[in-house]
């Protein structure tokens, strides 16, 4: 078992090396598509090795510890940052990146670290299986679709230039520091990973260089390195305790009071990785870089380490204020951005509100610590993970072919690339419609929140409520925006065909994923997550899943509903487009329409985005602050109870 | 008989029951009017005659969405009479608001495009009211299902004076009643231009109208669940809520989308809202 | 059994009407005539229009409209041509701008004479133009 994990973690680390040294693009695309496919396979050997039973702990071969080979790695980390931001003018990462140096090393050349036990290096049970799945298969198709967008986006960017070499050299070291994050029991050694993580984020989206996006680079890595030095000083506080660097160990139950301040801390790297309120900034501006960045920060690997690492935090959190306080500024943060998201015309900036809505619920569930919200906290990780991908891919190639990113402009796509419609169908079912995802997962929430006392059980409800509307609208304006159609072009037809193989094959197999694990819904309930949620409160078993067969019969029908019309549609021909009412103007498929007085106008169809009811901005802004308050309020009542 | 039976009757009774109810409403309406309305079978006729009319097809997507549309919304009421979690068929019926909002948006009419979005904004507007009214009598009796809630010993409806007088309030939009008629007319209104039918004939109008009277047949259900001790109170209790629907539809004139809007979540937010959080801060 | 004598739905237009004729047929919707009770509706849709009544004549500008209306109302469908000046242009037949009746553009069903047409005519009219729908529902059936 740790041959395969050290496999994992190694061979990316390799592969991204070696990548560093290759220019030639066949070769680099040879070299990409073969390693993918190591990972993926290491993956599922990984998995099917481990088997399906409780959690396992074991060491590096021989019995190693990694011993001082932390600090090296701290001291590396710290001194990237250093220099990177002081050639760039910026004095906050220094800061913070020294302060965790700081820390690191008064505890290791201090003597105060103690020692971990070899045997319990790395944790491995059905979460992390969950979590090297997700990486490892998404991880690569994220990877391989790549390869087609680059070449594509380097063509319509060329000022970006030959950097080709070390954007695929940081997806393989991201991957390796994913694998690593995952499976690490030992506090330290997960920081590492964390701020690896941390490190590769802020490469890629400061990909194109320019004033803008390393901008928003540096706050990526302002706002992950607060989250980074918040777990550092966790570590500080944890490390005279006898475990207390044991992940495991610390989390088999509810914290005692004493140890509230470093789970809150931890709780805190947490929310900032994930970008929940007020940290979501940095998760917007990371939309600036290339769709796969953003597809693989957002959904299967960088924001995912965040919600992990609270889902793992969950059973410390049950049951006390700070937990309390956690979940709502999940479920605020939810709130918050599906309201902003409606206002939003550019569809990545949708999907990245939409991911941080989905991870806020996650971060609620997290933070409320029972096992059935485990259980949703886990199903939606995996769903999302598999949806949003999907989204983020397609997107990334409609981009590339209709160059833009406006959703008006992505109307009539049932005509114009109805074998992408098809795909972004999927997607969006995936997301929302298919009750067998989301919308189990949501009705679970909401029963379980009907068990949660007091004001913080009303409030969820409500919110859930009014968060979950707001998702219907705004994947409801996508959805009539792609369902629409006219008779096209000749030329037209000609931009669907230019999309790469590389592109179709993951966007492919991330459809066949959806609807895979939609359809595997029970089993993944009953053989993984359930178990997984039962083991990590030592609950008594149960069922978590209740359904009954006219759900299943709807649910199978709405999932694949969309995505079936679309390709049944995509074959008829015959109908008159051009009959629809204009008040008895002649209209025609142009979209022209004859006007007063002989002229004519273009009929321009809009989506409503509340404009006058709700201000995006503002409603950002104050979503920002209260969570901010919340989180204070979660910190100080951490420090109250450990007094 | 079992709870699936009972759906099963709902799926073949309901649309009966809201072609009468229909019916009745264009009669109430009339004698408001002064005038003496058509006869009470009189929407079976016309949904009759819709499907011996021709059914254009403005693109091919409309029509299998308006099937979707019918066959959610009777798969919403079916399942909530028929033992399913009933917080789960709030999740259907939203789906199925869902594939009319599709199918009207998916022709190029600026018209028909315009009430799609606005019963986009309406189903925005609806739907977390729907969601907090089902988890509250769920919480309150503790139970999931409708039978289970009609067996109940514990009275909904004095528990939930808010959520019942929300209910009101929003059961104005969902049964397509002035002012909150925002994304088509309906009888009695006479309007010039019916927004997100506007492109739909014959067979098509007719799903239309099948899938509302199974949304009234489906509302009617709800208050069964608040009047769960008497199932004659209970349609009594609905006669006269809609009846009170149909004077506000004949003395009102419709509102814009955004006072609709705002107007929903506040009275969702405080009355609604009000009523779960003293639920859960009095009850157990 | 049909049902299009027991649901015939309108869609009304004004072509050059002086609105005489127009204000006779929503006399018709009113209190005194109700035709509600034989279940007319009047629908703004051609797409749900069974009867298309035209009040006022054809001129240069509403040809296109009026052959539109016509061309989006689903069959079987019947026109009734409302007023002198629908059937044949009354008093402004030899008008520079006016073509004549709307039998110039779309085929005509039924003439409903008058200057303005009685609601009483109006319903007359209608109903010999659901015996039409009747006729054409039954050939095309």
């Amino acid at each position: 078992m740790s041959e395969l994990i050290v496999f994992l973690v190694a061979f990316p680390l390799l592969v991204s090396g070696v990548l560093l040294l290759v220019t030639k693009g066949t070769v680099r695309n040879a070299i990409v598509v073969v390693a993918c496919g190591v990972v993926a396979a290491a993956s599922l050997v990984t998995v099917f090795a481990f088997g399906n039973g409780d959690a396992v702990f074991f060491g590096l071969p021989g019995g190693l510890t990694p011993g001082h080979a932390i600090l090296v790695m701290e001291v590396a980390i710290a001194l990237f940052v250093v220099v990177i931001s002081l050639r760039n003018g910026r004095i906050m990462a220094p800061i913070m990146a020294l302060a965790q140096l700081g820390i690191a090393l008064y505890l290791d050349l201090g003597g105060h670290l103690p020692e971990p036990d070899p045997q319990r290096l790395f944790w491995f049970d059905r979460l992390t299986m969950v979590m090297v799945l997700v990486i490892g298969i998404i991880g690569p198709l994220i990877c391989v679709h790549a390869l087609g967008y680059m070449r594509d986006y380097q063509r319509s960017n060329p000022q970006i230039g030959g950097r080709r070499t070390s954007f695929f050299f940081l997806l393989f070291l991201f991957l390796a520091a994913m694998f690593g994050l995952v499976v690490s029991n030992d506090l330290p050694m997960l920081h590492v990973f964390w701020e690896i993580t941390t490190l590769c984020s802020f490469l890629l989206i400061g990909y194109t260089r320019t004033k803008e996006t390393v901008g928003y680079a540096f706050n990526a890595l302002n706002m992950n390195l607060l989250g980074g030095l918040g777990f550092s000083v966790a570590i500080l506080l944890l490390a005279g305790q006898p475990g207390g660097l044991d992940l495991a160990r610390l989390t088999t139950g509810p914290a005692a009071a004493t140890l509230l301040p470093a789970i809150a801390l931890l709780a805190l790297a947490g929310i900032t990785k994930s970008a929940q309120m007020p940290f979501s900034s940095w998760l917007l501006g990371a939309m600036y870089a290339p769709s796969p960045t953003s597809a693989l920060l957002h959904s299967s690997t960088m924001v995912k380490a965040g919600v992990f690492l609270l889902l793992r935090l969950s059973p410390a959190m049950a049951g006390s204020g700070v937990g309390t306080l956690v979940a709502f500024v999940g479920l605020l943060t939810f709130l918050f951005v599906s309201l902003v998201a409606v206002t939003e015309q550019n569809t990545k900036k949708v999907l990245a509100y939409s991911t941080i809505g989905s991870l806020g619920l996650i971060t609620g569930c997290a933070g409320i610590g029972t096992p059935e919200l485990l259980w949703v906290g886990v199903m939606i990780v995996i769903f999302h993970a598999v949806a949003k991908a999907l989204l983020f891919l397609v997107v990334g190639t409609l981009e590339n072919r209709l160059y833009t990113k406006d959703m008006e402009n992505f109307d009539t796509l049932l005509s114009r690339m109805p074998r992408v419609s098809v795909l972004a169908l999927t997607g969006i079912a995936g997301m929302f419609i298919a009750p067998f995802g989301i919308v189990v997962a949501k009705w679970t929430a909401i029963r379980a929140f009907l068990e949660v006392p007091g004001f913080a059980g009303a409030s969820f409800l409500i919110i859930m409520a009014f968060g979950s509307s707001l998702t219907i609208f705004y994947w409801g304006k996508l959805l009539i925006k792609v369902l629409s159609m006219r008779s096209i072009e000749p030329y037209e037809r000609s931009i669907e065909a230019r999309v790469t193989r590389y592109e179709w094959f993951a966007e492919i197999a991330l459809a066949v994923g959806v609807i895979g694990v939609a359809a595997c819904l029970g089993l993944i309930s009953d053989h993984v997550v359930g178990p997984y949620a039962v083991a990590a409160f030592s609950a008594a078993p149960r069922v978590f899943l209740h359904l009954d067969p006219a759900m299943v019969v709807v649910m199978l029908v709405a999932v694949l509903f969309l995505p079936a019309l679309a390709l049944w549609s995509a074959r008829r021909s015959s109908y008159d487009e051009a009959d629809f009412y204009t008040s008895g103007r002649t209209a025609n498929a142009g979209h022209l329409m004859g006007a007063a007085l002989g002229g004519t106008r273009t009929v321009t169809l809009r989506n409503y985005y509340l404009d006058g009811v709700v201000n995006g901005a503002l409603v950002f802004r104050t979503g920002t602050l209260v969570c901010g308050a919340v989180l204070l309020a979660a910190g100080l009542v951490a420090l109250a109870v450990a007094r | 008989m079992s709870p699936f039976a009972w759906g099963l009757v709902f799926v073949v009774v309901a649309p009966l029951f809201g072609g009468l109810l229909a019916g009745a409403d264009r009669i109430v309406s009339a004698r408001m009017q002064g005038r003496v309305g058509p006869p009470l079978l009189q929407p079976f006729y016309d949904v009759g005659k819709l499907f011996q009319k021709e059914a254009r097809q403005v693109n091919p997507v409309v029509e299998p969405l308006l099937l979707g549309h019918l066959g959610f919304m009777a798969a919403a009421g079916g399942m909530a009479i028929g033992g399913t979690d009933l917080i789960f068929t709030a999740f259907v019926f939203a789906l199925a608001a869902l594939c009319l909002v599709l199918a009207a948006g998916s022709v190029n009419s600026p018209y028909s495009f315009a009430g799609a979005e606005r019963e986009l904004v309406v189903l925005l507007a609806s739907e977390p009211f729907f969601i907090l009214m089902l988890a509250a009598i769920c919480k309150v009796t503790g139970e999931s299902t409708f039978a289970g809630v009609l067996a109940s010993p514990v009275l909904v409806a004095p528990q939930l004076p808010g959520v019942m007088l929300a209910f009101l309030f929003v059961a104005t939009i969902k049964l397509r009643k002035s002012p909150f008629d925002i994304s088509t007319s309906h009888h009695p209104h006479q309007e010039l231009v019916s927004g997100l039918t506007s492109d739909m004939s014959g067979r098509l109008l007719a799903y239309v109208e099948l899938a509302h009277w199974y949304e009234s047949a489906l509302l009617c259900a709800f208050v069964l669940l608040f009047f769960n001790w008497s199932v004659p109170l209970g349609l009594l209790a609905f006669a006269i809520a809609y009846g009170l629907e149909v004077l506000v539809d004949n003395s009102t004139s419709r509102a814009k989308w955004q006072l609709v809007l705002r107007s929903t979540w506040a009275v969702t937010l405080l009355l609604t809202g009000g009523n779960v959080l003293a639920l859960f801060l009095v009850g157990r | 059994m049909s049902l299009f004598k027991r649901s015939p739905w309108i869609l009304h237009y004004d072509g050059s009407s002086c609105n005489g004729c127009d204000i006779e047929v929503l006399a018709c919707l009113t209190p005194l005539y109700d035709v509600e009770r034989f279940g007319v509706v009047n629908t703004g849709n051609p797409k749900h229009a069974d009867i298309l009544l035209v009040t006022g004549s054809v001129n240069e500008r509403n040809i296109e409209i009026i052959t539109n209306l016509y061309r989006q109302m689903p069959s079987p469908k019947v026109v009734v041509a409302v007023g002198a000046c629908a059937c044949s242009g009354g008093i402004f037949a030899r008008a520079y701008n006016i073509q004549g009746g709307i039998d110039q553009v779309v085929p005509v069903d039924v003439y409903v004479p008058g200057c303005a047409a009685r609601p009483e005519s109006i319903i007359d009219g209608v109903v010999q133009g659901i015996a039409a729908l009747e006729q054409k529902r039954r050939r095309t059936a």
